[in-house]
């Protein structure tokens, strides 16, 4: 199970599905949702400068296209891992498949894309299962289609 | 009622006889080592809790995939909507056109029948004056009377002079318009 987890997406019926399929999964026994790239960037970044470094969620989902925000989820996932110091397993949950796209995020140190679809949860029971090997490094970068 | 000097398992025993159940997260995390009569009720909760989920994850399903159709029917419609107005709008330039072509095309007809009668009138005029200038020359030759010829003559050579202007401009104009489109 995983300690704790962060989503990033602007859509809020998704924060819902999210966590009733984590809930389903057993997934985390905390989860919180956010509804924008800059909402995360400014946790991120006080987590970084003020502390405490423990407050940070243990996995991070980030959406792709972050409609209202200044940024997209790939150039979150390049501030948390470059300018934050890294140290949260990171990917991006996307309904696209873009192969470019999904290039850009494995660039900026994504570990994971997860395609959203209405059947989520066998995807989020896949990643589950990978998720040792992300939090030491060892899995490779994988979409989970 | 469940109050502050309750232990953890007397207040879950009042919550399991007033049938209330817990939900999210803290079910999960209580512990195992409670009696068979508490570890029942948790257990309960759990399923209970997973069924509220999988009810509330199934609707919430369904209302994000109405929510897609929804805004990919607007998609459609804005679409439509658009196609329409550049349909309308070449419908408005072809009226537009066809009433410019009628109007050009009654405006030419007009033109060629005052045009035609023009003519007819010149040829008539013309006609009559050459008639009248062979007979008074005929006239003048045969040492007849000429003063009703000669008057007719110089009368009608009054009247072409003066309309002269008027008639040219009248076959210019009528040439300009039947040429142009």
């Amino acid at each position: 199970m995983i300690d704790s987890i962060l989503l990033v997406d602007d859509e809020d019926l998704f924060h819902l599905v999210f966590e009733d399929a984590c809930s389903l999964l057993d997934m985390t026994l905390s989860l919180e949702a956010l509804n924008s790239s800059d909402e995360a960037d400014k946790l991120f970044r006080k987590w970084f400068v003020e502390g405490p470094i423990d407050e940070r969620p243990e996995c991070v989902f980030v959406d792709l296209n972050i409609i209202g925000s200044s940024f997209d989820g790939i150039e979150l996932i390049r501030k948390i891992n470059t300018d934050y110091g890294n140290g949260v397993v990171i990917g991006i949950i996307s309904s696209s498949d873009d192969n470019q796209e999904i290039e850009k995020a494995k660039a900026v140190g994504a570990q994971f894309w997860i395609i959203k679809s209405d059947e989520i949860e066998p995807r989020l029971e896949e990643f589950l299962k990978d998720y040792d090997g992300y939090v030491n490094k060892s899995a490779a970068f994988k979409v989970y289609k | 009622m469940i109050n502050p000097k309750d232990t953890v398992q007397e207040a879950l025993l009042k919550a399991k006889a007033k049938r209330v159940y817990l939900e999210g997260n803290l079910v999960k995390i209580l512990s195992k080592q409670f009696p068979a009569e508490v570890k029942e009720y948790i257990e309960e909760c759990k399923t209970k809790d997973k069924q509220a989920r999988k009810k509330r994850l199934d609707v919430t399903k369904q209302v994000q995939s109405q929510n897609k159709e929804l805004a990919q029917a607007a998609e459609d419609n804005e679409k439509l909507m658009a196609e329409l107005q550049v349909a309308l709008k070449e419908a408005e330039n072809l009226r537009d056109e066809a009433v410019e072509d009628l109007d050009m095309m009654q405006k030419r007809t007009q033109f060629e029948l005052i045009g035609l009668i023009v003519r007819v009138a010149l040829i008539i005029i013309v006609g009559v004056g050459l008639t009248t200038t062979v007979l008074y020359t005929i006239a003048m030759m045969a040492n007849k009377d000429t003063t009703i010829l000669g008057n007719a003559w110089s009368n009608l050579f009054g009247i072409l002079l003066t309309n002269s202007f008027s008639i040219i401009g009248t076959i210019m104009g009528v040439k300009y318009a039947t040429e142009k489109k």
